[in-house]
């Protein structure tokens, strides 16, 4: 068993490498990448740092406290694209029938699905992200204890996870929708924009919506509000790890419930 | 006449084609809409606390928050993928087979996706009216007028932005890469994250220099009777100023750019 | 012997949306969605035995891929049963996926930016071959196929030849009981054809894999193939040796002759001697050619005849085409039902 998963994560890594050197041949490209994604996620910064100017806390957070919620959305979604962009491509995979390769090899079709690309843009979200966590958890006094560091520490991976098995999930609706154009999953990526900033702000419909159908308000508020000790939402933010469990078990489901009506299309 | 008449034809079948890839515009516009309904919900937190922010009521800054949604969604990603599309894939160099300007087939195309842009635009403003509940309305016709000779300069300004960032793709391969940094400039200097009177006063200064205020601020302005009568007809005038400045700078781009044709080999 | 793969029964039958066009059709679909059947295969059954070289033929359309795409767990069949080496492909797709290779004409499955040499690495720790097996199968290859020249380019750089030599390599570096071939050869050139027929059979004949090829290319069955399994309309028509068929069907047989002076040869002195024999005099005389039953009269008489009668300069003996046999059983296949040599 234990054989196995190092076995995967050995071949996980020889994949990435392989997607490295050819990303290495066009190295201007990836150059842009990372800088244009990573200016395009400091609008929202100067967003938030504009309205603190003038006001000194909203719905009771403050300035550093909303950065923290922000910059976990920015960490784990360029953890999650740098290390598992390869869900986008499941759209283009299953319409030309090249999801063909993945299925005649002794590896599973999700490693494989996952590891077709590198997301060189998520370097810098992974950059900007921490610098503003860094900062900002600096500016919060916080009281660390061990047992609150390995949660922290639980909380950012399980938001990795979260935030990762939506992405399959929503790209595995390819399987039903039989349509090269098919948007769906980037309309579930565009919800996770209402995770930046507290939910608690938001109306019932929409906090539903982001805590229990698309559950991105576990990627950034719900582990934030635990760690701050904020009102009546730190006790969801404990439930952040069954949340990605239950999340991943979801997308694989999904994925292989999928799988069984992929036609192999576009010879 | 007839020069012009090609035009219309290619503003047609940009138009069917945008209404082909319905689906494409319908994300690009939901992405506004989830951007602009968390602006909503922070901005109502804030007011919640203070009756007016900058100088802004509440009221007002939903009137913002609309005319921002409905500049960014006109002349959206689409447009600004079909630019760089057809000089990545080499169709440009069909293009200069065709007695056609590259400048304005493109304006044509542009304009002609952006009505079923505002369409579908228009449909999503009306929700977003009803879940804002009460916003600020310009309080005569010829604001309402000024308002929207305004938006169409806007539209003019961003597709000369648009156009020459476009015309990047002549130096690198990068389609994504140069519209995401285009676009980071544009909303942040445009006033499309926050009105640029709430900035600090260096930075707003900086952008009364730049062509990118008359995207947002200033149909916004407009609309909101902040800028009225003779000032608004000044600013209207500045926009179309800026947009033959973009125009001409675009044409420039372009004949340096072409050169380059010869080194890719089309 | 035990069979390697059995199929029995399969049937694949893919639902497609029925959409009216435009905006209101997408809308109509939506709430009340419509779905057409189409059988792509249709209760098949065949068994093939290991070491086997079989040609899976039929026109296009006919699910000679659906079917292999089902033998190598791609796709999910409708109903039927399928055993590889003892194991279902879609319900233990990594089991038997480490059985097989497959290579499809069309596509690679060569890393695109990466060099050759780097995908084939990789594919070694895919299929966990050992270094030693992985070492002496590359050399193997690199000798027969000739891949030195590319092994450093990546699959986009090099020729369509050259991939298809490399994704030959590559479908075998892990010893695969079986080989599935989906049109290898389309599109290449006639050494690079002959070259890779040459590769299939040595490895078909020396390493004992059991091959089952799809093709459109006569040529490559003739090479190849010692079985030959028709399908048409996704049902089995034919399933039988390949020489057994051309005995069968191509009963008739001409012989060229060329002839120095002008022939002047009656039909009715030919029909006299052998009854059913056709005659075609071209080239004002100094070509013709005999047709004739080969059952019912043999090529060594026609030969003398024509010898006694004038001065032969050359003689060719046209064999019997696989592709008009293979055409011959489409056409009496109008019942679609099963032939029976």
């Amino acid at each position: 068993m234990i054989a196995k998963w190092v076995k995967m994560l050995l071949l996980y890594v020889r994949f990435m490498k392989a997607n490295l050197i050819a990303l290495l041949e066009y190295r201007l490209d990836m150059m842009i990448m990372i800088f244009s994604s990573a200016l395009i996620h400091l609008l929202g910064l100067v967003f938030l740092w504009v309205i603190y100017q003038r006001v000194p806390d909203i719905n009771g957070w403050g300035l550093w406290e909303v950065l923290v919620v922000y910059a976990m959305v920015y960490v784990t979604e360029g953890i999650s694209s740098f290390l598992f962009e390869g869900s986008w491509m499941m759209n283009t995979l299953v319409n030309k029938g090249l999801l063909d390769n993945f299925l005649i090899r002794p590896v599973s079709p999700i490693l494989q699905i996952l590891s077709s690309r590198i997301g060189v843009n998520g370097i810098g979200n992974i950059l900007i992200g921490t610098a503003i966590l860094i900062q900002a958890v600096s500016h919060i006094s916080m009281h660390w204890t061990i047992p609150k560091i390995i949660m922290a520490v639980v909380l950012l991976v399980s938001a990795i996870i979260i935030r990762s098995s939506i992405k399959l999930a929503s790209n595995s609706s390819v399987f039903w929708t039989q349509n090269p154009g098919s948007s769906f999953p980037f309309m579930i990526h565009s919800i996770g924009e209402f995770a930046k900033y507290p939910v608690s702000i938001y109306n019932t419909v929409i906090q539903g919506i982001v805590t229990v159908v698309v559950p991105f308000a576990f990627v950034s508020f719900y582990p934030a509000a635990y760690l701050f000790d904020k009102e009546v939402f730190r006790y969801w933010g404990l439930l952040t790890p069954v949340v990605a469990i239950y999340c991943a078990i979801g997308a694989v489901t999904i994925f292989n419930y999928g799988l069984k009506r992929y036609e192999s299309a576009g010879n | 006449m007839n020069a012009f008449r090609k035009y219309i034809v290619l503003g047609k079948v940009s138009l069917q084609n945008a209404m082909a890839y319905r689906s494409t515009f319908l994300i690009s516009l939901l992405a506004g809409f989830v951007l602009v309904m968390s602006q909503f919900y922070i901005w109502k937190a804030i007011y919640s606390k203070h009756n007016e922010i900058g100088g802004y009521s509440w009221d007002e800054m939903k009137a913002y928050l609309l005319i921002m949604f409905i500049t960014n969604s006109l002349l959206s990603w689409y447009s600004e993928m079909a630019i760089s599309q057809k000089i990545l894939d080499g169709s440009v160099a069909m293009d200069l087979l065709k007695p056609l300007d590259f400048q304005k087939a493109r304006l044509a195309e542009t304009m002609g996706a952006s009505i079923f842009e505002s369409i579908l635009g228009a449909a999503l403003a009306s929700i977003i009216i009803i879940i804002f509940e009460g916003i600020a309305s310009p309080p005569d016709l010829l604001t309402w007028l000024l308002f929207l000779v305004s938006l169409l300069a806007s539209a003019l300004i961003k597709f000369g932005i648009i156009y020459i960032a476009g015309l990047f793709c002549f130096w690198t391969s990068n389609p994504y890469g140069v519209a995401w940094v285009r676009a980071a400039i544009t909303n942040l200097l445009s006033g499309a994250i926050v009105p640029l009177t709430l900035f600090p006063r260096w930075l707003e200064s900086v952008t009364a220099y730049l062509p990118f205020r008359g995207v947002v601020f200033v149909p916004a302005s407009i609309f909101l009777n902040r800028i009225n009568g003779q000032a608004a007809v000044q600013e209207i005038a500045i926009q179309l100023l800026w947009a033959l400045f973009l125009w001409l700078a675009g044409r420039m781009i372009w004949s340096r750019a072409v050169r380059q044709i010869t080194i890719y080999g089309g | 012997m035990t069979p390697l793969i059995i199929v029995d029964d399969l049937t694949k039958e893919f639902l497609h949306a029925v959409k009216k066009p435009g905006l209101t059709g997408s809308v109509r679909h939506l709430l009340r969605p419509e779905y057409e059947k189409k059988t792509a295969v249709d209760r098949i059954s065949f068994s093939i035995d290991p070491g086997e070289s079989v040609a899976y033929v039929g026109p296009n359309g006919a699910g000679k891929s659906t079917t292999i795409k089902m033998l190598t767990g791609i796709l999910v069949p409708t109903g039927g049963k399928i055993l590889v080496n003892g194991v279902i492909p879609y319900k233990q797709r990594i089991e038997n996926a480490k059985n097989i290779g497959a290579v499809f004409g069309q596509r690679t499955q060569l890393w695109w930016d990466l060099p050759v040499r780097e995908s084939l690495s990789l594919l070694k720790a895919i299929y966990e071959i050992p270094e030693r097996e992985y070492k002496r199968n590359l050399e193997l290859f690199t000798d027969i196929l000739n891949l030195g020249e590319f092994l450093h380019l990546p699959a986009r750089k090099i020729s369509l030849g050259q991939r298809m030599r490399a994704d030959l390599a590559a479908s075998l570096l892990h010893n695969p009981k079986v080989l599935y071939l989906d049109e290898p050869t389309i599109g290449l050139d006639v050494s690079v054809k002959a070259r890779i027929r040459q590769f299939i059979k040595q490895v078909n004949q020396e390493s004992g894999t059991t091959i089952l090829l799809t093709t459109h290319d006569m040529e490559d069955i003739e090479d190849i193939c010692k079985r030959l399994l028709i399908i048409d309309q996704g049902r089995v028509i034919f399933d039988g040796e390949l020489q057994a068929v051309k005995d069968a069907f191509a009963q008739e047989r001409t012989i060229h002759f060329e002839v120095r002076a002008p022939l002047h040869l009656a039909e009715d002195a030919l029909h006299n001697q052998f009854p059913g024999a056709a005659l075609h005099i071209q080239n004002e005389g100094s070509h013709c050619s005999i047709q004739f039953n080969r059952f019912h009269l043999a090529a060594g008489e026609i030969i003398e005849f024509m010898m006694k009668r004038s001065d032969v300069v050359d003689i060719h003996i046209d064999e019997p085409s696989i592709e008009l046999v293979i055409r011959q059983i489409y056409e009496s296949n109008l019942n679609n039902q099963r032939i029976i040599v």
